[in-house]
């Protein structure tokens, strides 16, 4: 099995500086996703692991060796790529059994272990067609059935499901997860979809501009985030401007804010009585009805009935405005005056960005 | 309604006017093919159009002659070595290219193309006295040389252009299954290409066949090219036997381009 340490990686191309540092670990057998919009950096790292691209510092360590040095066809990692990089001339068994057929293996051999591979990823039947015989989720396993025909020590795969259609990119992600992890194969996955990330990772690195803002598992960048960035990037967010913040543990906050003293959790280590941010993700928020404890008061400014769920916006008089979901039966309609409480084991306190 | 009519008649008008456009350009590419490969059928003693009776007695007197059939199989055999090597070199130089980046690349792909910029007499001139420098004045070999120097660009646009075509994840993707460099060549790239390859070796040969001003240069001593023995041939005598021998000519390419649709489709050359 495969550990993998990235540490201080980085690449510039011409005057842009597409890694500026980037240091990640891989344990064996761990889906470590690369998350992060166009441009930060999560491709550059994958193609430097797969030795596409030489980085320009830093290192990167399998089972404890630096392989900086080993070309790309003796890495024996696996690849798939965005755009699948079938061979077009070639039929989809011969696809697959491409890497088997430069190993000289026998016909007997590449025919067995084609076949099996085939029966893994659910292509049986489709052998003899050419690739563009094929529709793009059948596509897509023939590029996953090549590489891991090879037993590969590392699978990494670049927005894989990106030019799928929803429903497929749902079969075809449980499709890599359960192979993943059926054979224990450590993996790298890069995507800008958050929720993919979050459902099939075992560690996700948020990315921002060549470097990695937040390393951790996917309830932790999700609830923990160390920067707004990241809890941009993970999902719906609200934030709030939290006041006079008083240390009361580690970890723990007492703030002030949008009227309202409480006390949270959040980033160990923010300064005494500095400003800072609060997340109030919507799902920790809710309606209360006159007569209940309410953190906050304001007024509804926006309602959409969603079938499962009223989506509504309350501006509060301090100025900020927080978005929730209420049960979809809840009395509410523009121009209300609502009290909002919030569940304070779901807040989190985080440093207030640099204007 | 009236709208959609009105819409419906312009393209109508357009498709004619485009329609005639086309018939104008084949009728423009045609008529010499059809003058010359009709007045090689004369059985008249003047080449004319149209011819006077039929009769293959022209393409009799070609193959009586020992002077042009000398020029035609020299010219075959020159186009064949020029077609072979120019496209292997041009295979190199187009792989060359693509791994430059930036503006080196574009100095290169000119560099390629220099022997087309070049005024066919200044670079026969040139080539002579280099030729005559290497002792290769006046021989077959330095006339190979100097027919496959002009026929490279054509093999060159045409490979290159191929294999632009070939994505750099294919490369990336053999790479990654453990492939070599030259087994991402032979195994995937060259099979791509294929078609360019074939087309590009097309091209080298009948340009090849075609060259004339270069050939009168460093033509070796007693050595004639088809070009040349028919321009002689045409200095003393205005026979159709020089139609017959265009027509051989003409469907020699013909052939030749028939046999790339064969071995690898036409279509996918371009």
């Amino acid at each position: 099995m495969t550990t993998v340490e990235v540490k201080n990686l980085r690449k510039s191309y011409n005057d842009f500086l597409a890694l500026d540092g980037v240091s990640l670990t891989a344990e064996s057998g761990q889906l470590v996703t690369l998350l992060g919009p166009s441009g930060c950096g999560k491709s550059t790292t994958l193609r430097c692991l797969a030795g596409f691209h030489e980085p320009n510092g830093g290192d990167i360590l399998v089972d404890g060796e630096s392989i900086l040095n080993v070309p790309s066809n003796r890495r024996k990692f696996g690849v798939v790529f965005q755009n699948y990089a079938l061979f077009p001339h070639m039929t989809v068994a011969e696809n697959i059994g491409y890497g088997l057929r430069l190993q000289k293996c026998s016909k007997s051999e590449i025919e067995t272990r084609v076949f099996d591979v085939m029966k893994l990823v659910r292509l049986t039947g489709l052998e003899d067609r050419l690739p563009r015989e094929i529709s793009g989720g059948q596509q897509q396993r023939v590029a996953l059935a090549r590489a891991l025909v090879l037993k590969p020590r590392l699978l990494l795969l670049d927005e894989p499901l990106a030019n799928l259609d929803a429903r497929l990119r749902d079969e075809v992600r449980w499709l890599i997860r359960d192979l993943q992890q059926q054979s224990g194969i450590t993996a790298f996955y890069v995507t800008h979809d958050q929720s993919e990330a979050m459902a099939m990772s075992d560690m996700v690195a948020v990315m921002k501009a060549g470097r990695v803002a937040q390393f951790a598992t996917p309830r932790e960048i999700y609830q923990k985030p160390t920067e707004r960035y990241v809890a941009d990037f993970t999902g719906e967010a609200n934030f709030l401007t939290a006041n006079s913040v008083k240390p009361i543990g580690e970890g723990r906050y007492a703030v002030h804010v949008a009227g309202a003293d409480i006390e949270v959790d959040g980033v160990p280590g923010l300064p005494d009585s500095a400003a800072a941010e609060l997340l109030l993700r919507p799902e920790s928020l809710s309606l209360v009805t006159t007569g209940e404890a309410a953190t906050f008061e304001g007024e509804v400014i926006k309602c959409a009935f969603l079938g499962a769920s009223l989506h509504c916006e309350i501006a509060l008089p301090e100025g900020g405005r927080l978005k929730l979901t209420a049960p979809p039966n809840h009395a509410v309609s523009v121009g209300d005056r609502v009290g909002v409480a919030i569940d304070l084991s779901h807040v989190w306190l985080m440093p207030e960005v640099a204007p | 309604m009236s709208m959609a009519a009105k819409t419906f008649g312009g393209q109508r008008h357009v498709n004619l006017g485009f329609a005639v456009l086309i018939i104008a350009l084949y009728v423009f590419l045609l008529v010499p093919v059809v003058t010359i490969v009709g007045a090689s059928l004369t059985n008249g003693l003047m080449i004319e159009f149209p011819p006077q009776g039929l009769s293959l007695r022209w393409y009799q007197e070609f193959f009586a002659r020992q002077d042009l059939v000398d020029g035609l199989l020299m010219s075959l055999r020159i186009g064949a070595i020029t077609a072979v090597v120019t496209s292997a070199i041009a295979m190199m130089a187009a792989l060359a290219g693509q791994a430059l980046s930036g503006k080196l690349s574009g100095v290169f792909q000119l560099g390629m193309t220099l022997p087309l910029l070049v005024p066919e007499l200044l670079t026969a001139v040139g080539l002579l006295f280099f030729l005559y420098k290497i002792e290769l004045g006046k021989t077959v070999a330095g006339l190979q040389f100097g027919h496959i120097l002009m026929s490279f660009p054509y093999a060159y646009v045409s490979i290159s252009a191929a294999l632009r075509q070939v994505p750099s994840s294919l490369e990336e993707a053999s790479a990654s299954l453990g492939a070599t460099g030259w087994q991402t060549f032979r195994l995937v790239i060259l099979p791509l290409v294929m078609p360019g390859l074939a087309m590009g070796a097309i091209f080298a040969f009948i340009n090849s066949f075609d060259l004339y001003t270069i050939s009168l240069l460093l033509k070796p001593l007693g050595g004639n090219t088809l070009p040349l023995a028919l321009f002689d041939f045409l200095t003393y005598e205005f026979k159709p036997t020089a139609a017959a021998a265009a027509t051989i000519s003409i469907i020699l390419s013909i052939a030749g381009v028939g046999l790339v649709q064969k071995l690898v489709g036409l279509q996918r050359a371009f």
